[in-house]
C-alpha cells in the first residue's frame, strides 16, 4: 500500500512539475469560478454588519415614525402618545422634517432636511464624519449624499433657495442612506429617491415656509425590538412605521444588483471553467496517452490509473479553491465596501465557513466533472492503443469527405481537425457562447442610463448602479481572461491531438502556413455559432436579470462585438498554430521514443 | 534446460476487421513454451508477431482460442485480473523503451514493484541490485533524456525483470539501437537465457535469434517454422528451472 501510494504522489508530483504551464492554466481556469463565487458570497447580507456597527455608534433606534400625511400640530398631536406606549423604553424627537429640494455643483435634487437640537441626542445621535454637527445656519449632509454631491465640508449649497453652508458630513442608522432617505412626493404616499440633510431645529421652519408644512419624525426604542411593527396600534392617526430591521434590508438592497450580477457571473464563470478545464484536462490526457498505456503493460489496472490521474485533479482543485477563497477576499472590498452610508467594513473577516465549503465544493465539482470523462476513458482505453499513441481517426462522414474536398486547404485541415474531435469543437463552442453572452449582457448594461432613473431632472452618480458597474467589469475582465485561457489550452490541445495528422499532411504538400490557418480554422469554426447564439442570449440574460424597459445598444455595437470576438480567437490562436506547424515534419511523425 | 509449460496457446487468434476487409493478424496459432526456453518469434513486417506477444502478455484479447500462463487461462480474465497478472508474472521490453520521462532510471525500474505492493525500500533495494546487474548502478539518478538508446533499453530490461516473471516478452528491443547498443542488449539476453529465465522475443536481428533456444518463423499470422536449438539447450543445461541469477536477492 505504501509502495503505491508513493507511486501516486511521484508521479503526482513529477507530472505537476513537468507539465507547469498546464496545471497553471487548469489552476487559473478554477480559481477563477471558485474567486467569482467567492466575490458572490461576500455580497451576501453585505450590508448587515455595517448597519450593526453604524447603529451601535450612532445610538440607532429600533423603529423610526411618522405620521403618514399629517403636518405641523396634527402631526405633534399623532406622535404624542407613541412616546409612552406599553414597550417603549426611549425615545428622541419628534424632530421636524420638510421635504425640500437641494441645489449643488448647478444640480437640483430632492433632499429630506431634518431639524435637530446642536445637542447630542439620546437616540439617533447621527457620527459627524468631517466638520461638526449642526448650528445655526450651517447644514449637515448624510456621507453618501454628500459623495454624490461632490459637496465638502465649507461648500455652500441651496435649500429651496435658502443659502447655506455645509459644516459637516455625517452618517445614521435611522434612515437608509442616499438615494433611498424616503423623500415625500407631496399628497401622495409615494416616495421619491433623495438624499438626507440636518439643520439646526430653529432653520427649518423658514425653509420649508412656516411650522404648518412640517411634518415630524420620532426615534423609539422598544423592551421587545421585534415587536417594531405593532407600535403604530398605540395611535388612532395614521403613521409610518420603519423598523431597524427594514432599514438594514433596504441597505441591503442597495447591493442587490451587483451581487445578481456577481452570482450570474459567477455560473457562467463555472460554466466557462468546465469547459476549460475539460480542454486542458483532454489536452493533459492525450499529451500522457502513452504514459497511461506504459503503466497498464507495467501491470497498473483501471482503478490505479484512475488514481493517479483523479489525484492530480483533487489536488489541483484544492489548490484552486485556496487561491479562488483568497482571490475572492482581496477583491472583495471593491464590491463590500459598505459605502459611505455606513461605517465600519465589511467582507475583511475571514471567509465564513459556507463559503469555504462552496469553493471547495466548486472546485472539486469544475476538476472531477472535466476530468471525469478522458480520465475513465483513459482507465478504460486500449493499452496498445495509448502505447502507439495513435491519434483518434476521424468518422468517416460521406458528406464530410465529398465537402472537404471542395475547400481550401486551410478550411479542409480545419474541418478535419473539428472531425477528429467533435467534443473539443463543442467545448469551443460554449467557451466563445459563454463569453459572447457576458459581453453582450455587459453592452446591453452599459447602454442604459445608469443616472437619470434617479432624483427627477438631475443627474448623480446613483450608487447601487455605480456598485453594480463595478460588479459586471470585474466578471466581465475575470470572464475574458478565462476565455483567454481557454482558447489557448484548446489550441494547444489541437495542436498536441493533431501533430501527426498534420505532419502527415505536411509531407503531402500542405505549407506550414496552410497547418497553421487550418489549426487556426478548426478555433474559429465553432466560435462562429458561439458568437451567433451568444449575442441573443446576453440579451435574453439582461432582459431577465432586468425587468421593465430597457435600451438597446447601436448596431454597430454587436456586430463590433461579434467581429471582436472573432478576430481575439484568431489572434489567440495563431501563434501556438504557427509554432506547432514549423516543428520539423520528420520529429512528428516520429514516435517520440523514451 | 527446459521444465514445465508456462506459456501455452491452443488456437490462438486475432482478426480485424469484417467480410472482405478480414485481416487475420494472429491465425489459430498453437504454441508451448517451457519455462526456462528463450524463444526469438521472426518474420516480415505485418506477419503478427507482435500482435501474438501482445496476446501472450494480455495486452489485447484474442478472438479466439485460449491463452495459458502457469497453467491459468488469462484470454477470459477481467482487466483488473490482467493488470495483476502483468506486474507480478510478465516482464514487457518494448522496441520504444517506454520509460517514464520524469522518473530517473532507479525510479522506473522500482514502477513495476510499487504496482505490485511492495515496500518502498524493498522495491528500491531491488531496483538498485537490478540496475547493478544490467551494468546502470551508476546512472541510476539520471532521467531517460540523459542516457542513450542502449542504456534506455537496459533500464527498461531491468523493469521487466523487477517481479521475477515467469515470462519476459520482448517486442523488437534492438530496433530502435545502433550496433553497439544492439551488442549490449544481446549480451544481456544471453545472460538472461543463461540464467534460466523463459523469454519470448519477438525480432527482426538474426542475431538474438542465434542465441534462442527456438525460433518460430511467421508468416502470414500463422508459423512458417519452429525450430529448436540444441545447441543452445544445452548451454543451458546446468541453469535450475527458477531464475536466480536475476532474482530478489535475500
Amino acid at each position: 500500500m505504501a509502495g503505491r501510494l508513493l507511486l501516486v504522489c511521484r508521479l503526482l508530483v513529477r507530472d505537476l512539475r513537468r507539465r507547469r504551464t498546464e496545471t497553471v492554466l487548469l489552476l487559473l481556469a478554477i480559481s477563477a469560478a471558485t474567486g467569482t463565487l467567492t466575490l458572490g458570497l461576500a455580497l451576501d447580507g453585505i450590508a448587515g454588519r455595517p448597519y450593526q456597527q453604524t447603529r451601535a455608534a450612532t445610538a440607532g433606534p429600533d423603529v423610526v415614525v411618522q405620521p403618514a400625511d399629517a403636518t405641523g400640530p396634527q402631526a405633534l398631536a399623532a406622535l404624542a402618545p407613541l412616546a409612552t406606549a406599553p414597550g417603549v423604553t426611549g425615545h428622541s424627537g419628534p424632530y421636524p422634517v420638510a421635504y425640500l429640494t437641494l441645489t449643488a455643483h448647478g444640480e437640483t435634487v430632492h433632499t429630506v432636511v431634518e431639524g435637530r437640537d446642536t445637542a447630542a441626542a439620546a437616540i439617533d445621535r447621527p457620527e459627524v464624519t468631517s466638520g461638526t454637527w449642526v448650528r445655526p445656519g450651517g447644514v449637515v449632509v448624510e456621507r453618501a449624499f454628500a459623495d454624490a454631491l461632490g459637496v465638502h465640508t465649507g461648500d455652500t449649497i441651496g435649500v429651496d433657495g435658502h443659502t447655506l453652508r455645509v459644516v459637516g458630513t455625517a452618517v445614521t442608522a435611522a434612515r437608509v442612506p442616499y438615494p433611498q432617505a424616503g423623500w415625500r412626493v407631496p399628497g401622495t404616499p409615494y416616495t421619491d429617491p433623495g438624499g438626507l440633510v440636518w439643520v439646526e431645529r430653529g432653520d427649518i421652519a423658514a425653509l420649508a415656509g412656516g411650522q404648518q408644512s412640517l411634518s415630524y419624525t420620532l426615534n423609539l426604542t422598544l423592551a421587545d425590538p421585534a415587536a417594531g411593527a405593532t407600535i403604530g396600534a398605540a395611535t388612532s392617526a395614521a403613521i409610518h412605521v420603519t423598523t431597524r430591521q427594514q432599514i438594514a434590508d433596504t441597505d441591503d438592497r442597495l447591493v442587490a444588483q451587483a451581487r445578481k450580477a456577481v452570482l450570474i457571473g459567477s455560473w457562467l464563470l463555472a460554466g466557462l471553467a468546465t469547459a476549460g478545464a475539460a480542454g486542458i484536462v483532454a489536452g493533459r490526457i492525450i499529451g500522457r496517452r502513452r504514459r497511461l498505456g506504459l503503466l497498464k503493460a507495467v501491470g497498473a489496472g483501471p482503478g490505479m490509473i484512475a488514481a493517479v490521474q483523479l489525484a492530480e485533479y483533487l489536488v489541483i482543485g484544492l489548490a484552486a479553491a485556496g487561491i479562488g477563497l483568497a482571490a475572492g477576499r482581496l477583491a472583495a472590498p471593491v464590491l463590500t465596501g459598505p459605502g459611505a452610508g455606513l461605517i465600519g467594513s465589511a467582507g475583511t473577516h475571514p471567509p465564513a465557513p459556507r463559503t469555504v465549503l462552496a469553493a471547495l465544493v466548486l472546485a472539486l465539482v469544475i476538476a472531477g466533472a472535466a476530468a471525469l470523462s478522458p480520465v475513465v476513458r483513459a482507465a478504460t482505453t486500449d493499452t496498445m492503443h495509448a502505447l502507439a499513441d495513435a491519434a483518434t481517426p476521424p468518422l468517416r462522414r460521406r458528406w464530410r469527405v465529398r465537402l472537404s474536398r471542395r475547400l481550401p486547404v486551410a478550411l479542409l485541415i480545419g474541418v478535419r481537425i473539428n472531425a477528429r474531435r467533435p467534443q473539443r469543437a463543442r467545448l469551443a463552442m460554449v467557451n466563445t457562447l459563454i463569453i459572447t453572452t457576458t459581453l453582450a449582457a455587459a453592452l446591453m448594461f452599459q447602454a442604459q442610463d445608469r443616472k437619470a432613473r434617479f432624483l427627477g431632472p438631475s443627474e448623480l452618480p446613483d450608487p447601487e448602479n455605480e456598485r453594480t458597474y463595478r460588479a459586471i467589469l470585474i466578471v466581465t475582465f475575470v470572464l475574458c481572461a478565462l476565455a483567454l485561457v481557454n482558447a489557448i489550452a484548446n489550441t494547444w490541445t489541437a495542436v498536441l491531438d493533431s501533430r501527426r495528422p498534420l505532419a502527415v499532411a505536411r509531407t503531402l504538400g500542405a505549407t506550414p502556413g496552410q497547418a497553421a490557418a487550418g489549426l487556426a480554422v478548426a478555433q474559429l469554426l465553432p466560435a462562429i455559432p458561439g458568437v451567433a447564439l451568444g449575442i441573443p442570449a446576453g440579451i435574453l440574460l439582461f432582459r431577465i436579470a432586468t425587468p421593465g424597459d430597457v435600451r438597446y445598444p447601436p448596431s454597430a455595437w454587436w456586430l463590433a462585438t461579434a467581429l471582436g470576438v472573432l478576430f481575439a480567437i484568431a489572434a489567440l490562436t495563431v501563434v501556438p498554430a504557427m509554432t506547432a506547424a514549423r516543428r520539423p515534419v520528420a520529429d512528428a511523425l516520429r514516435s517520440a521514443p523514451s | 534446460m527446459t521444465g514445465a509449460t508456462v506459456l501455452a496457446a491452443r488456437s490462438l487468434s486475432r482478426h480485424y476487421g469484417r467480410d472482405g476487409g478480414l485481416v487475420r493478424a494472429v491465425d489459430e496459432i498453437d504454441l508451448d513454451v517451457p519455462a526456462g526456453q528463450s524463444v526469438a518469434i521472426m518474420g516480415p513486417s505485418g506477419c503478427g508477431k507482435s500482435t501474438l506477444l501482445h496476446l501472450l502478455g494480455g495486452l489485447q484479447r484474442p478472438t479466439h482460442g485460449e491463452i495459458r500462463l502457469a497453467g491459468n487461462r488469462i484470454d477470459t480474465m477481467s482487466e483488473r485480473a490482467l493488470a495483476r497478472l502483468r506486474r507480478d508474472h510478465v516482464g514487457f521490453v518494448f522496441q520504444a523503451f517506454h520509460l517514464m520521462d520524469e522518473l530517473t532510471a532507479v525510479e522506473n525500474v522500482e514502477l513495476a514493484a510499487l504496482l505490485a505492493g511492495r515496500s518502498p525500500r524493498r522495491a528500491r533495494r531491488r531496483a538498485v541490485y537490478l540496475l547493478e546487474r544490467v551494468g546502470l548502478a551508476d546512472r541510476a539518478g539520471r532521467l531517460p533524456s540523459e542516457l542513450s538508446g542502449g542504456q534506455r533499453q537496459r533500464v527498461a530490461i531491468a523493469r521487466a525483470l523487477s517481479n521475477e516473471p515467469l515470462v519476459v516478452l520482448a517486442d523488437e528491443p534492438t530496433g530502435n539501437l545502433d550496433s553497439a547498443a544492439t551488442v549490449e542488449v544481446l549480451r544481456l539476453f544471453d545472460e538472461l537465457r543463461a540464467a534460466g529465465q523463459t523469454l519470448v522475443v519477438v525480432t527482426h536481428d538474426a542475431r538474438i535469434a542465434a542465441v534462442a533456444d527456438r525460433m518460430i518463423s511467421m508468416r502470414d499470422g500463422a508459423f512458417a517454422d519452429d525450430s529448436r536449438f540444441v545447441g543452445n539447450a544445452a548451454t543451458t543445461a546446468t541453469a535450475t528451472d527458477s531464475p536466480t541469477v536475476f532474482g530478489w536477492e535475500g
